[in-house]
Formats: structure tokens, sequence, C-alpha cells
């Protein structure tokens, strides 16, 4: 007694199994793809990777503080994706549906994060807990149902040129220096100072990336940004101009020593890079792309810093 | 009281403070983000109040020296002053007591809170709240509160603490599970910081004078974030029901005076007010005798009955007066309701007059008419006269039953057997239509209808008998039932009803220019009407009109 089986069959069963198996990673790398984002997770292990920075120029022990900044870039851009929602659906639909989709699991994942962020900054004392609250009270600022007038002031704050994008830099600044700062208990020196100064005009050439893509809406909705106000091609001028004052900042602080070799080498990399990406401003039009590598710059300047710290540089 | 803690105590103390941080600031997120809906605010400021409440205890444990202990333990305070408001305010504001969160009400709640800060802020804790301490073992830091100012401020948080779940434990009994849910949830969010607190105060915790009740509101954190996800709480929400039935009670177009027990007004509507024509101050309180005059008359008669209120005006109220019971089926109150029916009553009062017209006076009238008209010399003038005073009568008649149906319009209908109805009517017609050929299909006995169908089919058969013309003149009556309907179909074979007089039947209005010539069909679709029928007009070939009358069976088939 014997069974028979038809080979060309089975041969192409496990071809076909493969396949299969094969489409649905690919499906899975899709949606973990998609996940990273459009909810902005990406930019959750970057902030971290800044805070690191921070830790390295600064010589600070190892602390709380990036997770803590990762808590809270999660909280804030995540929960900003959720309120955005419904904004984003003309200009960004996929997005805006990806996060309607999950909209309940992000809200409570950034409220705990939130809450997370603030309880674990609590280690780092109070001036660590109130660099955790500047999302909040930011919140409560531009909430304009419960205090109309404060809430309508800050609000126009977000249409007024450079100051708008200066705020978010500001802020971010303050916590990616200040926080590890605040944890290890030590105080605001000239390294941090330069350190402080990095980040907020990255931050600053940054945050105008993304608002190329949106100067049309923008535009309709009175938001006064670079793009809209000079155009695409003076905007390109504007970062070459700030990419390139940070670099002459970077060099005046190492001859002053105020800044370590490996740190500085790092950031004029990350700067030259940075230069790169300004060039394609005006010359694409996938600045959703450009954004995302323009925050990646970070990675690259913490990579450098590592490898020539490794080999005693 | 004096407690001993230890350095390994102090390292769980905190953890546990920081994860009631974390779950405080996470829900109070959630809340923030379901603003405006009733009560988001206190919740956020509720839980805002606790987190900080635990910061503070932290940082005060994290501090080296004894007057940066004494800062966190007097910044506390505001906390620990502002979660029973909070509580209160959330309470009041999800159950839709919102009335009662004017800003004089809230102002008034915040001055204990308001005080024990300022005692706190500047040094008052030496004269109210008093704070000692003592450096003991290993340099951990004891303190000891009390005073009576301490003792107000306990008072005054169980107290609100209290107010609160009366409020909130409605919820508990309600007959929505996401109501009952969020009630059970609420109650074990303020419960477990209260037994907390309880065995804190009978030193039944050996956290070193460190009060531990924040670190009960991680419970409530969750008890609150389980609210919010699960039982949609601030998403749905009870605080529109209480406006509701306010709203409801106050709008209605009925008047409604509420009595406790001893027969005393408690509370009256807006229409009920109106209706008196006194002042709602001159009302509540009253004994309803003296506002109602006759409320015994009205309870008497089977508690319903016609009213007349306030200055006689010759309004006409129909009114009823309900108990109103407890859940153990105890009478606590009555309701007195009652409308207006004096429009109606003035109909009925003319209806009245017009019957005895139609039925006596023109009856009366032609009777003299027809006497003197067999006194004319001329045969053929005196016919004519007669003829036409019994077209009159016969106006007279159609009109009684006309009033006739508008005054059964008032009851229930009154069921007849249908075949009894057509046996009437085909017996009339034959008695006066002796040519006619009359086929008549007789539907069973049981089968019962709207004793109003009478004048229906009786305009309908005479009509078909009336103005039939022609040699061989057939009137056809059929009838169909199935359990819930009879149908009657009245055919004729004569020369059709005109288009315009079914049509202003059908549109159910007259004009100057168009109308009907008589009151016969009028009656048919009034008639149908009022026993919840239709009628339907048809053509027959090559001459005549089949009307069809569809009407609910009364005989429960």
């Amino acid at each position: 007694m014997s069974s028979q089986t038809d080979s060309p069959s089975l041969a192409w069963d496990g071809t076909r199994s493969v396949y299969s198996t094969l489409a649905a990673l690919f499906a899975y790398g899709v949606r973990a793809k998609n996940a990273l984002v459009y909810s902005s997770a990406y930019l959750v292990f970057i902030a971290g990777v800044e805070v690191a920075t921070t830790m390295i120029a600064l010589s600070l022990p190892l602390s709380p503080a990036p997770l803590v900044i990762a808590l809270l870039t999660f909280a804030v851009y995540v929960g900003d994706r959720i309120a955005d929602a419904e904004a984003d659906a003309a200009t960004s639909p996929e997005r805006a549906a990806f996060v309607t989709r999950y909209r309940r699991l992000f809200s409570i994942g950034t409220a705990a994060a939130y809450g997370l962020a603030v309880a674990l900054s609590i280690l780092g004392g109070p001036t660590a807990l109130a660099i955790a609250l500047i999302p909040g009270a930011f919140w409560i600022l531009y909430a304009s149902d419960w205090l109309p007038s404060l809430g309508r002031y800050f609000s126009r704050l977000k249409e007024i040129l450079v100051v708008n994008s200066a705020v978010v830099a500001l802020a971010w600044a303050v916590c990616v220096v200040c926080l590890p700062l605040a944890y290890a208990d030590r105080a605001f020196t000239p390294t941090a100072a330069v350190i402080f100064g990095y980040f907020f005009l990255d931050t600053f050439v940054n945050t105008e990336i993304p608002n190329l893509r949106d100067r049309e809406g923008d535009a309709a909705n009175g938001v006064s940004t670079l793009p809209v106000v000079f155009g695409v091609r003076r905007t390109r001028h504007v970062l070459y101009a700030l990419d390139l004052c940070l670099v002459a900042g970077i060099a005046l602080a190492f001859y002053a020593g105020v800044l370590d070799a490996a740190m500085t080498v790092g950031i004029l990399v990350g700067l030259a890079y940075a230069l790169c990406l300004a060039w394609f401003v005006g010359r694409t039009e996938r600045y959703g792309r450009l954004a995302i590598a323009g925050e990646a710059k970070h990675l690259l300047v913490v990579a450098v810093v590592v490898v020539l710290g490794a080999v005693g540089f | 009281m004096w407690w001993l803690i230890s350095g390994r105590n102090t390292v769980l103390l905190t953890t546990l403070l920081l994860v009631s941080i974390a779950v405080g600031t996470g829900a109070a997120i959630l809340a923030w983000r379901e603003r405006p809906k009733p009560g988001a605010l206190p919740l956020v400021a509720l839980l805002a109040a606790q987190a900080w409440w635990s910061t503070c205890i932290v940082f005060r444990l994290q501090a080296d020296t004894i007057p940066a202990k004494l800062q966190w333990l007097q910044l506390g305070w505001i906390g620990v002053v502002c979660v029973p408001v909070a509580w209160l305010c959330f309470a009041l504001e999800y159950t839709g007591r919102d009335r009662y969160l004017r800003a004089p009400y809230v102002a008034a709640l915040a001055i204990v809170p308001a005080i024990t800060v300022v005692l706190a802020a500047f040094g008052g804790h030496d004269l109210l709240v008093v704070e000692s301490y003592t450096t003991g073992p290993g340099d951990v830091v004891h303190f000891e509160q009390g005073g009576p100012w301490y003792a107000v401020v306990a008072g005054y948080t169980y107290l609100l603490g209290l107010f609160g779940v009366a409020a909130i434990v409605e919820l508990v009994t309600s007959d929505a599970i996401a109501f009952r849910g969020q009630g059970i949830t609420l109650l074990i969010g303020l419960a477990a910081p209260w037994v907390t607190n309880v065995g804190f105060l009978l030193g039944a915790f050996g956290t070193g004078g460190v009060d531990p009740t924040p670190i009960a509101f991680a419970v409530s954190g969750v008890a609150y974030l389980g609210a919010i996800t699960r039982y949609q709480l601030l998403e749905t929400n009870p605080a529109p029901r209480r406006r509701a039935r306010r709203l409801v009670f106050d709008g209605m177009r009925e008047g409604a005076i509420v009595l406790d027990t001893d027969g005393h007004v408690v509370d009256a509507n807006g229409y009920a007010i109106d209706a008196l024509g006194i002042p709602r101050g001159a009302v509540l309180g009253e004994p309803v005798e003296r506002i109602v005059p006759e409320y015994d008359h009205l309870r008497d008669e089977s508690t319903a009955g016609h009213l007349r209120l306030g200055d006689d005006d010759g309004r006409t109220y129909d009114a009823a007066v309900t108990d109103v019971t407890d859940v153990h089926d105890r009478h606590i109150g009555s309701i007195v309701t009652f409308h207006d029916v004096s429009t109606y009553v003035r109909q009925r009062q003319r209806l009245e007059v017009l019957n005895r017209i139609l039925r006596h006076n023109i009856r009366t009238e032609t009777n003299v008419i027809h006497g003197y008209a067999e006194r004319f010399a001329d045969g053929d003038a005196s016919r004519i006269v007669q003829e036409r005073a019994e077209r009159i009568e016969a106006v007279g008649e159609k009109g009684r039953q006309a009033v006739e149906l508008f005054e059964r319009t008032r009851g229930t209908h009154t069921a007849r057997p249908l075949a009894v109805i057509l046996d009437e009517c085909v017996e009339a017609v034959r008695e006066s239509y002796p040519d006619i050929d009359v086929s008549y299909d007789r539907p069973a006995d049981h089968i019962a209808v709207a004793s109003v169908l009478a004048a229906v089919f009786d305009n309908l058969i005479e009509n078909a008998a009336t103005h039939n013309e022609g040699d061989e003149r057939t009137v056809m009556i059929e009838t169909r039932a199935d359990a819930d309907d009879v149908t009657v179909v009245i055919a004729d074979d004569g020369p059709g009803i005109d288009a315009q007089e079914t049509d202003v039947i059908r549109d159910g209005g007259e004009s100057a220019l168009r109308h009907g010539s008589g009151l016969g069909l009028w009656i048919v679709r009034w008639g149908t009407e009022i026993a919840d029928g239709r009628t339907e007009f048809n053509d027959r070939d090559p001459t005549g009109t089949e009307v069809t009358v569809t009407v609910p069976r009364l005989d429960g088939a």
C-alpha cells in the first residue's frame, strides 16, 4: 500500500507558500513603516539620540533624561497628529486615515507616555519637572476654549513669521539641553550654551523644511512661514545661511576650547549633511522625506562622535 | 503621631507616589481632551491636584534641608485642599447639577482651601496647623501635623467628599450599564484615598508622618482611566438628563402642580403658573385647596375631571391627579396635571345647538311648508314645492348625521356588527327604491366595525340608488374580511360621480369656486376617518361607480 503524491503540485504549493510568507512579511514591513512615519514615532528615537548628544558633549552621567524626552516627544507629536487628523485629511490623507484608525490607542498611549515622563522627571528635581511640564503648559495656553483671550494670543504666535518656528526651536532646545543638566544637577556652562545654540538653530531649520510642503495651506490660513513670505528659492538661501552660521559658531567654539574635537567634527559632518539637504529645497517636492532626512542628521552626528571617541580622537 | 521611616521604605514610598503621579497625569490628559464635556475640567483639576500633592511629597522626601522639606510640605497643601473642591465640582457638573457651580458658589467652596493655603504660605501653620519635626536616627526627619485648622480641613474634605458621593451614587442605580459602570468606578476612585486617609489618621501606616493618601490616588487614577476607556466617562455623560427633564416639565403644553403628602404645592411649571395667574412665589408652599379650589372634588371624581382655575375667564381645564410613589411604593406626593379644553367645550356646545336646529327647527318648518303646499290650486306647483321641502329636510338630516359624527370623535369607537348596519341600509333602500335590484353579499354576523360607519354606508348605498338611471338599475354590495380589516365595496351602474365631487372630497377642502353638491360624500369621508379607515372611489366600465371602504375590525378576530 502506498500513497502517491503529485510532485509538480507540491512544488507549486511550496512556491506559493514562500510567496505568501514574503507577501505577509512585506505587508508587516509596510505597516511598521507607516506606524513609524505616520505617527512620527521615529522622532522619539531621534529625540533620545539628541539628548544623548548633549550628555556626551557635556560629559554628563547617565540619567533617565533621554527616556523622558522620548516619552515627551511621543506624547507631543502623536498628540498633535490626533488633534490635527481632521485638518490633515486634505493634505496627508494616508497619514490622517492611519491616525484616525488607531486614534483610541494613540490617545491612551500618548496620555500614558506623558504621565510617565512627568513622573520620571520628578526624579530630576523641580527644574526637570518644570521642563517636562512645558508641553502641558503650551496645551493649556493654546486651548482657546477656557481662556479665550490668552488662547487666541498664543494661537496667533503660530501665525507670526520666525516667531512660530523660533518658539518650537526654543522649547525643543530647552528640553534637550536643560533636562539632562537638571538630572545631573549641573550649571549651564558655555559648552551647554553652544550646544543649546546648535539645537536651537538646527531645530529652526528642521521646522521650516516641512513648511515648504505646507506653504499653500499655510498661506490660505494666514500663517507666515519662510516659504510663504520669501518663496522657495530664498528659503533655501536662508537655510544655507543658518547652517553656515552654525558652522562658524561651532568652529569658534572649538578654537575657544569650549567644544572638544570629536563633538566638533561630529556636528560639522552633520552640518555638511544639512547643507546638502538644503540644496534639495526647490529641487524636489518630496519635502516630507527631506524633513525626515533632516531629523536623521542627529543619528549621523552621534555616530561620528561615538566612532571618533572609540578610536581615541 | 510618630512613625519611623527607613531608607528602603522611602524608595518604596517614592516609587508608589511616582506611579500615582504617572497614572493621575495620564488620566488628566485624557480628561483634558474631552473638553468641553460636562465634568472634564473639574476632573482635570482633581487629577492635577492629587498629582501635585504626590509630587510635593516626593520632593519633600528628596529635599536635603529642613527648610526645603517644610517648603514642599507647605506647597503640598495646595493639592490637598484643591482635591475635595474639584471632586465636588466634578460630581455636580457631571450629574447635571451645574446650577450649583456658579462663580459665587465655587468661590464660597474655595474659602476654606484659600485660608489653608494662606496659612501654610505665611507661617500661619504655627498658629493653626501645628507642624513640628524631629530628626531621628539616620537623619530621618519626622513631621507631626495637627491642630484646630487641620481638623477643620479634614472635616471639610470629608464633607465635600460625602456631598460628591451623594450626587454620584444615583448613577449606580441608573438603568444604563454605562452610567452604572461610571458610578461604581467613580466611587471606587473616591473610596481608595478615603480609606487610606482614614488609616493614616488612625495610625495604621508606618510612613514616617507622610500621608500616603496620594498613593491611593493611583487606584483612583486607574479607576478613572477605566471609567473613561471602558464606560465612556465624559463621552456618554448623564449631565443633560436632569436639565432635559426640567426643560420638558417647564416647557410642556400642560399644567403640572406637584404636591407633597400634606397637599402643599412644592413645584409648578410655567404653564400652571400662567393658568393660575398667581406669582410662583405665592403658589409654592401653599395648600393646594387654596390654589385649586376644586381639588377635593377632582380627587373624588376618580382623580379626573374638569376644572376652572385662577380668574374665572371662562376657561375650562381637563385635569387629572396622579399619585407619586417611591421605590417602596409608598405615597410621597401627587401631581395635578391639566390642559385647556375651553375651545373643545365651546365647539361641543355649538354642535349641540346646531343639532337641535337641524333636528327640530328645519323639520318643523318643512312640515309647515308641506301642509300649506297641499292647498295650492296648481297641482304642479304644489308638487314642486313639496319636493323642494323634502330636499331641505334631507339636507337637514345629513347635517344632523354630520353633527353626530363630530360628537362621536370624542369617545372611543363603539363596535357594532357590520351585518346589522348593512341590513338596515339595504332594507331602507329596498323599501325606498323597490324597482332597484340590490345585490347584497351579507358579511358574517360576528364581524364588528365602528358604529359610526352606519352613516357612511347609509349615504353610500342611498347615493348608489338615488343617482341610478335606466331601466335595469343595480346596486351591488360585497364584503370581504381578513384578520385585521373588513372591506365593503358598493357599486352601481348609474352615471357615475362627477370627478369634481370626488376630487374635492379627496383634497379635503372646498372653496367658493370649487365645491361639492352636498354633504353625503363628506359624511362618507369624515365617518371613515373617524373609524380609522380609508375610502377609494373608482369608475366602473362601462358606467357606474365603485366605492371601496376599508376599516379595521373591532371584533378581535
